[in-house]
């Protein structure tokens, strides 16, 4: 992997502002975003050669739920850093998703006010990418 | 013989006479008669001789005359004499003879007028002799008795009869006397029934001491027989009768000796009758002192002649069991003993003071039942006068029982006046008749009670019970419950419409974040595309401000908050799965939240928290506590604001909070005090129900106090509770299980 494909943040939101939005602000923040209104063409983003660090992944998606999707994920790119971002309140960590590492930190409820601290913990993760 | 006595007498004169007519024949004597009478005699007439004759036949007369008279004088004396003594014994004779006959006829009237007869036997022993008397009183015809032997009269054939018959037989042939010999006739009267007779008899002797028989007296006792029989029958039923009474009957002199006793008295000293009196001395089972005390009745009641009714008494019985008695004693004279002596008759009330303690104790338990009740009951007649009030009744209206008794229930309780038609139908209808949610009002607050009418349908005893109770807490706390439900479904709505909401949201509030970012001068890529298109970034920004562009994104974004914040706090209201539920170290998160608090920009506005001094008082046993953290936060720092917010509102001068925590058997416990201006009731009353606020409006949404107890009882299934006093503070109580699960 290159350095430059190491700054790519992969983000799967099927609300199309709240996708924009993120992008935006992150690109605003140096950083390359990838964004995806569902996992499929995310996945086949990656496919094609697509490659990042962190993703930023709604749990309510068109396709496949986000869990589901961070599982896919990780089995094919356990190097990946996931961050949840979502709008259902009672949402909780599965615990083999904790055993992927994620913890309460990594989860995001909708709707940030400041994407600030998302930001902060993404350019974290990505810098801290693990080798 | 008193004629053969006086012949001599006589004889004296005619020898004298005779004498003297010899002297006079023999002498040529004209003797005279000395009776005086002349005799003329046969004598040659001669005068001188004749005169000589003469006159010694005159001599001679005359000697025989003076001879004569002297004689005749004697013998008049003698015969006066004689005829004194005759006369006098002949008065003598008829005294005897008049007492005699007086003797006699007095003898004859009592015979005939006692009930006794008089009977001769000869020396055959067989009857010669039976005064009138005896066929008189006995009845028994004469035929049947003369030439009798007694024994032949008798009847009755038993061994003791034939032994009492030889003996009497040896006695009479013995020729003894005999005294009350009584037997039973065979012979019939003329009712032909059989005669009780005691007789009496000595044996006759002639003068030469021959035993000719006996003679006797004899008596009818059958009168007497049959009423001694009658009596013994009488004492006999008597006896039996008392003794059939199940009570103690007794007669006791002054020492406590029995003179009489019932056989349940015998029984209850494990005697018979006979022992029992017969005793010498007293017999008490009990202390000594029971017998001291009935010794003293029996005395007092001896002494004062009048009655005593002892209502209860303890006697112990031979078992040595106590049993309570009900005595009457009565002062009573024994006949034939003179003294007074005491009639007693004692019931064993036992069986009826245990029964009776019994429902004693029964109705102080029925009443402590009722008592124990919560609620008012009101014992009413079917016209409405009260009956019976329980504690809780007396407390409400500040009447007794006793002075609430018999008078209408509508004066006693004028919240209930108009239950009176409730009363009356729930009798006639034999159902209970319910009026929830009543209003009423108590102290100038409304308050909501429950009355239910009852009716009593006991035997004789109707009427009806009126019970009210206040619901007032329970009709707050279902309003709240309620409340609670709206706002599990709002928050449930909620939780179901977040995604909805918040995506939107997040454009909004994410779109102007990025609208201010972007229009910022100091970015340098906005600076790099402006310089690109050619426009001016502090011209275009000068703009934006003056034509209020800025000022409305900061609106949106101050909207979209407060919509974040609504929807935040209505997702509160839903129940989460306590998969947010962890161990937390319980003084790292009350830091925490003290950390948040005094960096709390809200806060800060209103007041320093800086200024209100934190008391710290831990536990130091107590470190971690099984909660959802971020959710006992809000909590904590829910009750911090409060309390920070009113002490700040009031001025309290040295504002200060502990925050304490303690570890209870089953809960911890974690303590907000403040020394504010704390709460009223009616505030503490309310002050968990949602929307309900004390601040201005605006200031608060009244949904905090009711989302921390949502989260602490609904949540974690543990307690919030407050207390607190106008002027003193208010301190705010969480406890949460020590175990999962919801405390009791």
């Amino acid at each position: 992997m290159t350095t430059a494909m190491m700054d790519w943040v992969l983000i799967v939101d099927d609300e199309a502002m709240i996708r924009e939005n993120l992008k935006a602000y992150l690109e605003d923040e140096g950083l390359r975003v990838a964004a995806f209104e569902a996992v499929t063409p995310a996945l086949d983003w990656l496919q094609r050669g697509g490659s990042c660090r962190v993703c930023i992944m709604d749990m309510r998606l068109p396709d496949m739920d986000g869990n589901t999707a961070i599982r896919i994920l990780h089995h094919r790119y356990p190097l990946m850093a996931f961050l949840i971002h979502t709008g259902s309140s009672s949402y909780s960590l599965p615990e083999d998703l904790r055993a992927m590492g994620l913890d309460d930190g990594c989860i995001y409820h909708k709707p940030l006010t400041d994407m600030g601290p998302l930001a902060a913990e993404v350019r974290v993760l990505a810098g801290e990418g693990r080798p | 013989m008193p004629v053969f006595r006086l012949q001599p007498l006589w004889l004296g004169p005619l020898a004298w006479s005779a004498l003297l007519i010899l002297i006079a024949l023999t002498g040529n004597l004209a003797l005279a008669d000395p009776s005086g009478s002349v005799q003329e005699s046969a004598v040659t007439p001669d005068f001188g001789m004749m005169v000589r004759y003469v006159f010694w036949a005159l001599i001679a007369v005359t000697g025989i005359a003076v001879a004569a008279l002297l004689w005749s004088w004697l013998l008049g004396r003698r015969v006066a004499q004689r005829t004194r003594q005759l006369r006098r014994e002949l008065n003598e004779r008829r005294q005897v003879e008049l007492a005699l006959r007086e003797s006699e006829a007095r003898f004859r009237d009592v015979t005939e007028a006692a009930s006794d007869w008089i009977w001769e036997m000869d020396d055959n022993l067989r009857f010669t002799y039976l005064s009138e008397r005896f066929y008189a009183l006995t009845g028994i015809a004469p035929q049947h008795v003369l030439g009798r032997a007694r024994w032949e009269l008798a009847t009755g054939d038993s061994a003791a009869e034939r032994e009492k018959w030889r003996r009497h037989r040896e006695l009479l042939e013995q020729h003894l006397p005999f005294r009350d010999f009584a037997y039973q006739t065979g012979i019939g009267d003329r009712h032909g029934e059989g005669r009780y007779l005691k007789v009496s008899g000595k044996p006759v002797y002639d003068g030469q001491g021959q035993f000719r028989g006996y003679r006797g007296t004899g008596t009818d006792i059958t009168e007497q027989i049959k009423a001694e029989t009658a009596l013994q029958e009488s004492e006999l039923r008597l006896r039996q009768i008392i003794d059939l009474v199940p009570h103690m009957i007794f007669a006791k002199d002054r020492y406590g000796h029995f003179l009489l006793a019932n056989r349940a008295t015998a029984e209850a000293f494990g005697l018979t009758v006979a022992e029992l009196v017969n005793r010498s001395h007293c017999i008490t089972y009990g202390a000594d002192d029971e017998a001291e005390r009935m010794l003293s009745d029996d005395l007092e009641v001896i002494e004062s002649g009048a009655s005593k009714f002892i209502a209860e008494e303890t006697f112990t019985d031979y078992t040595g069991q106590a049993q309570t008695m009900q005595t009457t004693k009565i002062p009573f004279t024994t006949p034939g003993l003179g003294e007074t002596a005491v009639l007693g008759v004692s019931i064993n009330i036992t069986a009826q003071k245990r029964a009776k303690e019994e429902v004693a104790r029964m109705r102080l338990y029925l009443k402590n039942i009722i008592d124990s009740m919560p609620s008012v009951l009101i014992g009413v007649d079917p016209w409405g006068y009260i009956t019976v009030l329980n504690q809780q009744a007396e407390q409400v209206s500040g009447l007794s029982w006793e002075t609430a008794q018999g008078r209408f229930f509508g004066d006693v309780f004028p919240q209930l006046e108009g239950q009176f038609e409730q009363v009356r139908q729930a009798i006639r209808l034999g159902q209970p008749i319910k009026t929830p949610r009543m209003t009423l009002e108590v102290e100038s607050e409304l308050h909501y009670a429950d009355v239910m009418v009852y009716p009593l349908m006991a035997d004789g005893a109707s009427g009806a019970v009126i019970r009210l109770d206040d619901v007032t807490s329970r009709v707050r706390i279902e309003s709240m419950m309620v409340q609670t439900e709206k706002m599990l479904s709002v928050g449930g709505l909620a939780a179901g419409m977040a995604h909805e909401i918040n995506n939107p949201l997040g454009a909004i509030l994410q779109g102007s974040q990025n609208i201010q970012r972007r229009i910022a001068q100091d970015m340098p890529q906005n600076r790099a595309v402006a310089a690109a298109i050619g426009v001016d970034l502090e011209r275009l920004n000068r703009y934006l401000e003056q034509r209020g562009v800025q000022h409305f994104l900061d609106g949106i974004r101050e909207a979209g908050v407060r919509a974040a914040k609504i929807v935040a706090d209505m997702l509160s209201f839903s129940r989460r799965s306590e998969s947010h539920f962890g161990l937390v170290d319980l003084e790292e998160m009350l830091e925490t939240v003290l950390r948040l608090a005094a960096s709390d920009y809200d806060l800060k506005k209103k007041y320093d928290f800086k200024r209100i001094q934190i008391n710290r008082d831990y536990d130091p046993a107590l470190r971690l506590a099984y909660c959802d953290k971020t959710e006992i936060e809000q909590v904590i720092l829910n009750l911090l604001k409060n309390a920070a917010q009113a002490m700040t509102d009031e001025g309290t001068p040295d504002p200060a909070i502990i925050l304490r925590t303690r570890r209870e058997p089953d809960a911890l416990l974690i303590e907000v005090i403040d020394n504010g201006p704390g709460m009223d009731e009616k505030t503490l009353k309310r002050i968990f129900e949602p929307f309900f606020t004390t601040k201005d409006v605006g200031a608060g949404t009244g949904l905090g106090l009711s989302v921390s107890y949502f989260i602490v009882t609904e949540q974690h299934h543990g307690r919030l509770s407050v207390s607190s006093k106008p002027g003193q503070g208010a301190r705010f109580s969480i406890r949460l299980p020590l175990r999962r699960g919801a405390l009791s």
